[in-house]
């Protein structure tokens, strides 16, 4: 039981990283939570349900269920990159400037809109995501691992890697760090800041979106409430982490969902939400930056 | 000038709200339910029987001339949305409503409705506190869990010694459920876990392998369709091969469209099939013919909204207390059959059967 505790938990986490690393990222660079991207998720996995109805092809699914769900996850990406983009000119950019609380409030006022556009305009009922996988997974004796499971364990630590790899190596990665640092500066040496950010919604967006593709194959189900939910805890994770810390978000993702695991398996699944949250606070009491998160002297 | 304009629109704005929610020549009824959210198909299929009802005494000319107006609310499912709703909804002075969906929105709201005089009839609200509190105007045309809990646990019985897992979701109504459904157990049958899921969640694999842990014969699940379909999903995922027994919150074909495959099998108690009673297949076809699929609490909706609008009918400014004694003391005539009351406001019949899943469809359990 532990070990299938744990790698329940293990999924969890990969899910809740991946969400949480847009949330970072975009803390990182402009001081923003941007509560918008837990709708972003939701949006992703809703473009999941259509690309594979629309799709139709049953057959396709049935025999190649691993490139029907590669596609729609890199559709989905494509898609909520896109709605990420538009979200941070038409929500973020005309406030640039204006003050920490304002952006803040847009990106609340963001999520209800986005939520309500998803459920005026798609239907407020479950949109049941196609079973591509039919129950095929590995059983290793008491432990059973579906194939969504595995595709959620593939696929999420390839794609936290090429982030790291994206941010450490690269040009580009090179100018988001520089921009985190202090965007002045920053654009004073070149880099155009506009771009970076708009660069860093989308691939946080498309982070989230495919988190939501891979959530949908693995649940069946998608709404549209289950971004808010699945926003909280990712910035949970974020926060836990050390919020605008890229391998912070990751941890804090791991360990949120190790969490909740093992408290819903060994204590009671009651206060399954209970236990993260009291850790998060015992965590921000010892270590108020976060797990990874260092104290930042105040920018001037 | 300008702040002159401003208030006269406000005051138009105000007439034009105020004289819209009187009804004037209309006689004025409601639906409460979850039309957003999670049980928005419940809300969905009550709204529909309501509105076919109303539609057929208006082609039939109204009452007394007077023609019905149905105003819809929506209470997301939420205990407290649907007490402001209620709120609302005698603010605008209806007669009676038909609704909520959720024990635990029924139960805040009724005792507004009752203190305002306002009929409610819910047409799915099992749990038993929703009558038992003694309010004058509150009436049921469904069962009560500690009827539907005692079918559940005497369905149990043939399978002798065996153990089972509970599950629920903390609300009154899934959490009241599994308590009766534990209650009436009997001393042959172990109890090997009881625990308790979030509403709204969707990865339940955790709880589940402590499910898988302690190999129980049956796991019974108090709530609705949307976690009993993930919930049944998931287990099957895990390699739990035991009996999924639900109750009416989970009989709906989308539970089966949620859990796929892994519904077949399935127990679920609900009322006795609607298709083997003669004055039904009327509802049915119309309902059909105009909303397609008929849904769990379809026809109870339609049956209590034509209980108040009856008893409308028979006086026409009745008060509250009118109205509700008219609707205690008649025997209706409706289309599940005869519906009398009992002095608490439940119908004095009200049988459940086990219904199980087969190739994808709902069937009675023989």
């Amino acid at each position: 039981m532990l070990i299938q505790q744990l790698i329940n938990g293990i999924v969890l986490g990969c899910v809740y990283a991946l969400i949480a690393l847009g949330y970072t990222m975009v803390y990182g660079i402009m001081q923003l939570i941007n509560f918008a991207h837990g709708e972003i998720y939701m949006i992703g996995a809703f473009v999941g349900v259509i690309g594979l109805g629309w799709w139709g092809a049953e057959w396709l699914i049935t025999t190649n269920p691993w490139i029907v769900l590669s596609v729609a996850a890199l559709g989905a990406a494509l898609f909520a990159g896109g709605w990420g983009l538009a979200l941070e000119r038409l929500a973020y950019r005309p406030l640039r400037g204006a003050g920490r609380l304002q952006p803040l409030i847009t990106a609340l006022g963001a999520s209800i809109f986005l939520q309500n556009f998803v459920m005026v305009s798609l239907g407020a009922r479950e949109k049941v995501f196609p079973d591509l996988f039919h129950g095929k997974g590995i059983q290793l004796s008491t432990i059973t691992l579906s194939a969504s499971q595995i595709a959620i364990l593939v696929v999420a630590p390839l794609l936290m890697l090429g982030l790291t790899f994206l941010v450490k190596r690269t040009k580009l990665g090179i100018a988001m760090r520089a921009t985190a640092q202090d965007l002045k500066m920053a654009s004073l040496c070149g880099i155009n800041p506009q771009s970076i950010i708009a660069v860093t919604f989308v691939l946080g967006s498309a982070l989230a979106a495919i988190a939501g593709v891979l959530v949908g194959s693995l649940y069946g189900v998608v709404s549209f409430y289950i971004g808010y939910q699945a926003g909280l805890k990712a910035f949970t994770a974020a926060v836990l982490g050390g919020i605008g810390n890229i391998p912070g978000a990751m941890l804090g993702g791991f360990v949120l969902g190790m969490i909740e695991a093992l408290g819903a398996g060994y204590i009671s699944s009651e206060y399954k939400d209970v236990y993260a949250f009291v850790v998060l606070i015992i965590i921000l009491l010892l270590k108020p930056g976060g797990l990874l998160g260092e104290r930042v002297a105040e920018k001037v | 000038m300008r702040r002159f304009f401003l208030l006269a629109l406000f005051l138009i704005v105000l007439f034009w709200i105020s004289s819209g929610c009187k009804g004037g020549s209309h006689i004025v009824i409601g639906y409460a339910a979850p039309m957003t959210g999670e049980s928005a198909k419940m809300g969905d299929d009550i709204s529909k029987g309501v509105l076919l009802a109303v539609e057929e005494w208006n082609t039939k000319g109204g009452i007394h001339g007077k023609k019905i107006r149905v105003e819809g609310y929506d209470d997301r499912a939420d205990p407290k949305e649907a007490v402001s709703v209620a709120q609302r909804a005698i603010s605008q002075g209806v007669r009676g409503v038909i609704g909520h969906y959720n024990s635990s929105c029924t139960i805040p709201a009724s005792n507004l409705y009752d203190e305002a005089g306002v009929i409610m009839i819910t047409p799915a609200s099992t749990n038993p506190q929703v009558t038992s509190r003694g309010l004058k105007h509150i009436f049921r045309v469904c069962g009560r869990d500690d009827q539907q809990g005692k079918t559940m646990a005497d369905a149990l019985q043939p399978l002798g010694k065996i153990k089972v897992a509970i599950l629920h979701d903390k609300t009154t109504y899934g959490q009241g459920l599994a308590d009766e459904f534990r209650k009436h157990l009997s001393s042959d049958i172990q109890v090997v876990l009881y625990e308790a899921i979030q509403r709204g969640d969707k990865d339940f694999s955790a709880v589940l392998t402590k499910v898988k842990s302690v190999q129980p014969n049956v796991v019974m699940f108090g709530g609705l369709y949307p976690e009993g379909g993930l919930i049944t999903k998931q287990m099957r995922d895990l390699g739990i091969s035991s009996i999924f027994l639900s109750g009416d919150g989970t009989y709906d074909p989308e539970y089966i469209r949620i859990a796929g495959k892994a519904a077949e099998g399935a127990w679920l108690t609900y009322a006795p099939p609607a298709d083997e009673i003669p004055t039904a297949k009327e509802f049915l076809k119309n309902y059909q013919a105009k909303y397609g699929e008929v849904g769990p609490y379809s026809l109870f909706a339609y049956d209590a909204a034509n209980i108040l609008l009856g008893a409308i009918a028979k006086k026409v400014d009745a008060s509250g207390l009118e109205l509700a004694n008219i609707i205690r003391s008649t025997q209706w005539q409706a289309a599940m059959g005869t519906i009398e009351f009992t002095e608490q406001g439940d119908p004095k019949q009200a049988p459940y059967v086990m219904w199980t899943v087969e190739n994808g469809k709902l069937v009675v359990k023989k």
